[in-house]
């Protein structure tokens, strides 16, 4: 009775802090997000800052997203296949692999795949830079943390993680189609053919669109576990394991959230 | 620099209240601190010192009371409205806070670049005189992670200086350093009061207290338990300051 009793009292207290955790953090980070759009159209502007982040946060992670958009689509091409195959449904593979691609896998497991490359990057080196106080060297030098670190981030994010998508989307359906050349006897041309022919504008632009609201998520989940980093190294660690979990959780519902929204609006 | 002139204040410090959680660090301190001279906060761990110097550049905001700098109480200032003082009024963090991904020209050449109109070459000649100033005019191409602690301390103070503040604010500028970079950095320090700046410094240093401090204010239970000259707070009969300096019980 007495150890249910502990256990009780134990889950209410985490709960409530999670709760107190979960407010802090959506009230910090819309926070910090309306501070950024108001500074984003006040000078200076530091292009320079942007175009570096764009190279570090974005062309760096190509290599990332490259293999996992082709060994996804590798995987969806030999798991439909061989599942087709049992109901004499293989030649619709090309169809199912470059839809799949384009509406979610391309753009979720980029953007996954981001929040633990970008995310946590972000979150390390602005928390490291946090109890350093190269942040308030930043304000005590008369400049802006806001303009300098946050936005040139933010900014990047929201324009490469739709163009990784796209990259990721070729590679992926490329993947399927070496897939179904070597091991599916599918004609290459047929492929080509198919995914052309039934994939929609729409399945592209519904799969793209996602992905500026992602960027934008692993963002300023980095930069506001970065910016909120307190207690040293084991504080670093601490900011950037919740960088990289908070914006692989919100990237998921997100994902199921706008995807019903879409649904919604191509039913009508 | 502006010219010395001991009898005009250029900070002024009125019932500054703070605090974190249920610790009251700040309990209603008034302090005067005057054009080109050189005033030390003293006291042990915890009362407060350097939260008292962060919130004389904005960095702490008082829960009560007015900080005013050149009449001006800062206290209120959003950010954007702080640069202004941030460029007359510069800091010097305890361990340089200097940007690890930029060389130490770089370092120097950031709030030029933020502040100045200034062209490459002027920028170029401005970093290296002010490296000068503290003996580190050849380490213009190394990363902070090649310096010695000292050494980034040096380039610390010599990123803070370059825009030639009025007020130059030091939290533990010495310590911990060997004798030749503290020598270094109390010299630079006195450099700068001979220009015309003016220097708060945050020490437990007693040879750096004694040796540059025209003033020093002895913080304590929340306010300044004793304001006077070096000498008048080194020779104080007062058994808890003599406690502190003498490194006993206090």
């Amino acid at each position: 009775m007495e150890m249910t009793k502990t256990f009780f009292a134990y889950l209410v207290s985490r709960s409530w802090r999670a709760t107190l955790h979960l407010f802090g953090f959506v009230g910090g980070s819309l926070s910090l997000l309306l501070i950024s759009i108001k500074s984003l159209f006040q000078r200076p502007f530091h292009f320079q800052l942007f175009v570096e982040q764009c190279y570090t946060l974005g062309i760096r992670s190509a290599s990332l997203v490259f293999i996992t958009a082709l060994s996804t689509g590798f995987v969806m091409a030999l798991q439909f296949g061989y599942g087709l195959e049992r109901f004499g449904g293989k030649l619709y593979v090309p169809k199912v692999v470059g839809m799949s691609i384009m509406r979610e896998l391309g753009p979720v497991l980029t953007c996954l795949m981001l929040a633990g490359r970008v995310g946590s990057g972000i979150a390390a080196e602005i928390g490291s830079m946090n109890v350093t106080q190269q942040i308030d060297a930043i304000r005590a030098l008369g400049t802006d943390p806001i303009k300098r670190i946050v936005i040139p981030r933010i900014l990047s994010m929201v324009l490469m993680a739709p163009l990784l998508t796209v990259f990721a989307d070729l590679v992926g359906i490329t993947g399927g189609l070496l897939i179904s050349l070597t091991e599916l006897n599918i004609n290459a041309d047929f492929f080509i053919y198919e995914s052309i022919t039934s994939l929609k504008l729409t399945d592209f632009t519904l799969g793209i669109s996602k992905t500026f609201l992602f960027g934008l998520l692993i963002s300023v989940t980095g930069c506001y576990y970065g910016l909120n980093t307190k207690g040293g190294t084991q504080g670093v660690g601490k900011a950037t394991n919740h960088a990289v979990v908070t914006s692989s959780i919100l990237i998921v519902i997100f994902d199921f959230i706008l995807t019903k929204l879409f649904w919604i609006l191509e039913r009508h | 620099m502006v010219k010395r002139s001991e009898q005009s204040t250029i900070l002024q410090l009125r019932g500054i209240k703070k605090k974190f959680g249920d610790k009251l660090v700040h309990n209603g301190i008034d302090l005067d601190v005057r054009r080109g001279e050189i005033i030390t906060l003293m006291g042990g761990s915890g009362t407060g010192k350097s939260v008292l110097l962060r919130s004389l550049i904005g960095l702490e905001k008082p829960d009560e009371g007015h900080i005013y700098f050149g009449g001006q109480d800062i206290v209120g200032l959003s950010e954007s409205k702080l640069v202004e003082v941030r460029k007359r009024v510069a800091y010097v963090f305890q361990y340089g806070a200097l940007f690890d991904s930029l060389t130490v020209k770089e370092n120097l050449a950031y709030p030029l670049r933020a502040h100045t109109q200034m062209t490459e070459k002027e920028i170029h000649e401005k970093v290296i005189s002010t490296l000068t100033k503290v003996g580190l005019e050849h380490s213009l191409d190394l990363y902070p992670s090649d310096l010695s602690g000292g050494m980034q301390r040096r380039v610390g103070v010599a990123r803070s200086i370059i825009l030639e503040p009025e007020v130059i604010l030091y939290d533990e500028p010495t310590t911990g350093l060997d004798p030749y970079n503290t020598k270094q950095i109390l010299k630079v320090i006195l450099q700068l009061r001979d220009l015309g700046a003016t220097s708060v410094l945050v020490t437990h240093d007693m040879h750096a207290i004694f040796s540059v401090a025209d003033r020093v204010a002895f913080l304590k239970d929340g306010n300044i338990r004793a304001l006077g000259t070096s000498k008048e707070i080194n020779e104080t009969d007062d058994p808890v300051i003599q406690g502190f300096i003498q490194g006993e019980s206090w």
